[in-house]
This record gives structure tokens, sequence and C-alpha cells, in this order.
């Protein structure tokens, strides 16, 4: 882009040259600032905290090391928060991930009817969290639900649900899965409509039905979506706190209470905000080590 | 918007094995039975994502024991109040709804408003100004994008409560005044507006400032939407930051206030409900009024892959 300079001295083209600059700098500046201030300087001071005893209430107590870390790898606790949460991205990303693929080749036709639908289902996606999870938290009450009325009509006897240690972590998972899908399935439906139609109709002149279609043409060609839907779908679940704060608050017995919501409890509830900035710290290199094994294992790309 | 696939264009890939000429009537009646299936399906997943909706709004306008007397066996009035009455409305506002309401709309509104503001300049200066290792610095924004929210909220409380930002308005909306998703899509989107509008503007006298006014601006008001949509929506409907970070009642969001209708003790149904209606309201409206913003918006995360 031409700047626009007037004939220049040498001396004072590098002085203008670097107010240019900074003039520049002044329009990513607040927003970088932000970022350092309220995104990286966290991480940096959860770090810090991590290393000593620190409570909301009583302040900074004594520098203590890595006794927290330590802790951590001792607390049972803590192992069942991440084996909660792992039952729970498993769980959920594997089915979120096909139930999407499944709505978006149905759904990808231009018809009024696919139009209504697909609208359907991206309403829970605009719809608060906090608000998905008191209406299923009543939708799943063991008398007066909605879904228990919908069983006992079909004769089916009633489930505790929420209430019940085995069903409680699918019941949340199903919430959050009907909460979230739809927007993966768009994400779908805008790489399927980038599949050229040309491949469908050459497979189809050389034979192929249907399934073969899909799993040499649609799948492939999906590959790149179907990684970023994954990768982020695994980064979110593994972070799930408001369902549990609201529906179960980590039980029955421990069998929601998924890693950031320990971390909750430990910074505000039981106030020793060293252990939680700790665990956060631990969860944030878990989440890392996480997407770099997903990103690692769906890489490649097919280039007709 | 060039270069993004629109998502919702006919992408029919089983033309191919349809017959291209009408044919015997016993060879269309599996594809009648196909068309019945698909329309049955069509219904039932209709049905699973408004169902919950509906209950949950008709559910509203009814008094506290009559929600569940209907809940079994299934039938309209499980959904359809036998009474119609205002009382939940009424007394979520004696408890001070109305507040929580001016508390989402003013931080949502405030938040989108610096996020315009503050992004925009952002992604201009990358898809236009000059800067020695802008590519770095631009690295670093998309890096941004990936540490993940939830785990570190709560060492953002320890910051913000340094700089003494808890428990107050400023505390909700200054996290917030710049995104990094905002900025890499607007500056993708800036990049697109051709460069002999800027000369042109340039010869008429407009600095960097004024381009931006004059040029980009302009250009991008599809986007700039978009992006507004999408703030507001996220920070309307945010719960944990709230959570934690204010105390105070009066500073409560409608999101943190849906939640303390329900206690240990006792769950007010009834109230539940036409909070969450009221909740919930502004952003459907937006929605379905809007959507092609929307889609556009979850496309345009998705594709930046």
């Amino acid at each position: 882009m031409a700047l626009a300079t007037t004939a220049p001295l040498p001396v004072g083209r590098l002085r203008r040259r670097w107010l240019i600059y900074a003039g520049a700098f002044a329009f990513v500046a607040p927003a970088l600032l932000n970022f350092l201030v309220f995104r990286y300087v966290p991480i940096v001071s959860a770090m810090y905290a991590s290393l000593f005893e620190y409570s909301l209430i009583g302040g900074f107590g004594e520098f203590i090391g890595l006794a927290h870390y330590r802790r951590a790898l001792e607390d049972p606790t803590f192992f069942t928060a991440m084996r909660v949460t792992v039952l729970f991205v498993l769980l959920k990303v594997p089915l979120q991930v096909g139930l999407a693929l499944g709505l978006a080749l149905l759904l990808q036709r231009q018809l009024p009817a696919t139009t209504i639908v697909r609208t359907a289902v991206f309403l829970p996606v605009v719809t608060a969290l906090v608000i998905a999870s008191t209406l299923w938290q009543m939708m799943y009450h063991p008398q007066q639900g909605l879904i228990n009325g919908l069983l006992s009509t079909l004769g089916v006897p009633r489930q505790p649900f929420l209430t019940n240690a085995f069903q409680a972590l699918p019941a949340l998972t199903a919430m959050t899965i009907w909460k979230d899908v739809g927007f993966s399935m768009v994400i779908f439906l805008a790489g399927l409509a980038g599949i050229p139609e040309v491949y469908y109709e050459a497979a189809a002149i050389d034979g192929a039905n249907t399934w073969r279609r899909f799993m040499n043409i649609t799948l492939p060609l999906l590959k790149r979506t179907t990684l970023f839907v994954t990768v982020t779908t695994t980064v979110f679940a593994f972070q799930v706190f408001t369902p549990i704060y609201v529906m179960t608050k980590g039980g029955p017995l421990d069998a929601t209470k998924a890693v950031v919501y320990y971390v909750y409890q430990n910074a505000f509830a039981f106030n020793d905000m060293g252990y939680a900035s700790a665990l956060s710290i631990i969860v944030l290199f878990i989440i890392l080590a996480v997407s770099l094994a997903q990103m690692w294992a769906l890489r490649g790309e097919h280039e007709y | 918007m060039r270069g993004v696939a629109e998502p919702l264009v006919a992408r029919d890939w089983t033309r191919a094995i349809r017959p291209p000429t009408p044919v015997a009537r016993v060879l269309t009646a599996p594809l009648v039975a196909g068309a019945l299936g698909r329309y049955l399906a069509y219904g039932l997943i209709f049905l699973i994502f408004t169902v919950p909706f509906v209950w949950m709004a008709l559910g509203a306008f009814r008094n506290e024991q009559e929600i569940f007397r209907y809940v079994s066996p299934l039938q309209i009035r499980t959904f359809v109040p036998v009474e119609w009455t205002l009382q939940n409305f009424v007394e979520i506002f004696r408890l001070g709804f109305g507040r929580f309401l001016l508390n989402s709309i003013a931080v949502s509104s405030a938040v989108v408003a610096s996020s315009l503001i503050f992004n925009t300049m952002a992604a201009y200066f990358f898809a236009r100004l000059e800067f020695p290792l802008k590519g770095v610095l631009f690295v670093l924004v998309i890096a941004t994008m990936l540490v993940p929210f939830e785990a570190t909220i709560v060492p953002l409380y320890l910051v913000v409560r340094v700089l003494g930002l808890q428990d107050s308005y400023a505390g909700l909306i200054v996290p917030w005044y710049a995104s990094p998703f905002v900025i890499f899509a607007l500056a993708q989107f800036f990049r697109e507006i051709p460069r002999e509008l800027d000369e042109a503007a340039i010869i008429d006298g407009c600095g960097r400032l004024g381009v931006l006014r004059h040029v980009i601006v302009p250009n991008a008001v599809p986007a700039l939407v978009t992006m507004a949509l999408l703030e507001f929506q996220n920070i309307w409907n945010l719960f944990f930051w709230p959570l934690i970070v204010t105390s105070k009642p009066e500073l409560m969001v409608i999101q943190v206030a849906i939640v303390t209708n329900t206690s240990p003790e006792q769950i007010y149904w009834g109230r539940t409900f036409a909070s969450s209606v009221l909740a919930s309201l502004p952003v459907i409206m937006l929605f379905l009024s809007l959507q092609r913003y929307y889609i556009r918006g979850a496309v345009l995360s998705g594709l930046k892959g």
C-alpha cells in the first residue's frame, strides 16, 4: 500500500517511518493489551500462585513450591474428576460428531421442510447453556419431569436420571449434545457444500453405489471439517462446568464432578486458591496435549 | 462474502442415483417410502429440538401446582395451561428481575460497542497497515483463540481481582472488549475489500483513520453485523464468568439470576420457566430474524479451519 511521503531527507525518512509504524501500532495496541492482560497474564499468575498457599480470604501464605502439584498426583478426588471428564468427552465427542454429520447429510437438501428443521436444530445453540441446563434438569425430574411423563405413558418404568450415579453423567451428556449438535451440523453442512458435484457424478458413472460414494468421496473430503469439529468439541467438552453446577453440583457421589467443577470448588468453596491454580495449570496442559494429539491423528488432507 | 462457501446451497448428492426418466410404478414405490421415511425423520428431529422450548414457554404461564399435575399420562394439557396466569412473571419482577435484565442489556451492549471499536481497529491493522513482524503478531492473536476459557477462568479471576475490577460492571465488561476470533474473521473480510477504494480515499486526503471510517467500515457492514450479533449472544448467555466475578445482588445478570430460583430446599419451577423465557427471548428473536448472519458466523468459525 502506498504510504504517502514527501521527498525525504535521510534522517527524516527514518524518523517518519518509525512514526508511521507507531501510528499503525496504535490501532492494534488496545486489543493486544486485552489479550495480554486477560488471557496470557492469568496463565502466568496461576503458575505463580500455584507455588503458594493462597486463599481469597487469607491472602498469600507461605511459599510451598511444587507441593500443590504433588498433592494433585495423590488426590483421589482429582483422579475421579479426571475420570469423569474423560468419560464425558468420550461419550460426547463421537456421538455429537456422528449425529452432526448425520443431520447434515439428512438436511442438506434445499427444501422448505429442511430449512425449518435446520433452524430448529440450531435453536438450542443460541440459547444460553444455563437455560438449557435448568430446562433439562426439570425435564429429567424423577416424578414430575417431562421425559418420565413420556416414558410412563409409553409403559416404560420411570428413570431416576440425574439422581442416579450411573445415569447422571449420560443424562447430562445427552443434554449437552442436544445443545451443541446444531453448531457442528452447520459446519458440516458448509463442508458438504464445498464438495464439487462432479465427483459424485463421475463415481455414479463408474458404478459406485451410495455407500461407496459416501466412504470414498464424502468422508475423505470432509476430513478437515471433521478435524475442526472434533478438536473444538473435545476442547469445549473438557471444560464442562455450567451443566454440572446447575443440574447436579457434581453429584450424585461425584459421578458428575468434572475437573473444572473441582477447580471451582477448590477456589471458591474450599478457599484453596493455590491448589485451584495448580489444578488449572494441569488441566490447561492436558487440554493442549489432547488437542495436539488429535490434530496429529487426523492430519492430512485429500486433494483430488 | 467472497471465499466463504454458502452453507445452504442445494447439495443433493442422491440426484445421481435417481432414475432420470419416469419409470414404472414398481420402481418408484421404494422412493415414496424413502420420502415418507425422510419426512418422518424430519418431523421427529423437529420435535426433539422444539418440544422442550414449547414446554418451557407455555409452562411459564401456569401456576406452580398446575405445572406437574398433567405430566403423565402425556396429553395436550401437559403442555397447554388449563389456567393461564401471569403470576410467575409478576413474581420474578417483584424479586428484582427487571434490574437483572437491565444489567444484562447494559453489559452486553457495552461489550458489543467496545468490541466493534477495538476489534475493527485491530482487524484493519492486520488487513491494511504496514508494521514490522506483523505476521508474528497475527500468530499471537490466533494463538489466543486456543487458550481454553473455562480452564483459565480462576486465574483470570485472580488477575481481575488484582486490578480491583471484581464485583463491578467493569469486571463484567473489560475482559471482553477485544476478541481474537472477531479480529481474525474481520481481517479476512477486510482483505477482500479492493485496495483501489483505499487509494481513492487517500487521494481525496484521507489518512489511515479516514480510510477506515469511509472505505472499510461502510463496505463491511454484513460482517460487522454478524460479529456484533455473535458477541451480543455470547455475553448475554455468559454464566460462569458473572457467577464468580460478581457477588453483589445488584450486579447480577439474568443467567445467574435464573439459577438463584433453585435452592436445595425448594425449586420454584414457575419462576424458573418465566425467567428462562424472558432470558431466551431476545436472543431467539434476534436469531430468527437474522438467521443468515448467525449461520454465516458459525460457518466462518468452521471454515477458518
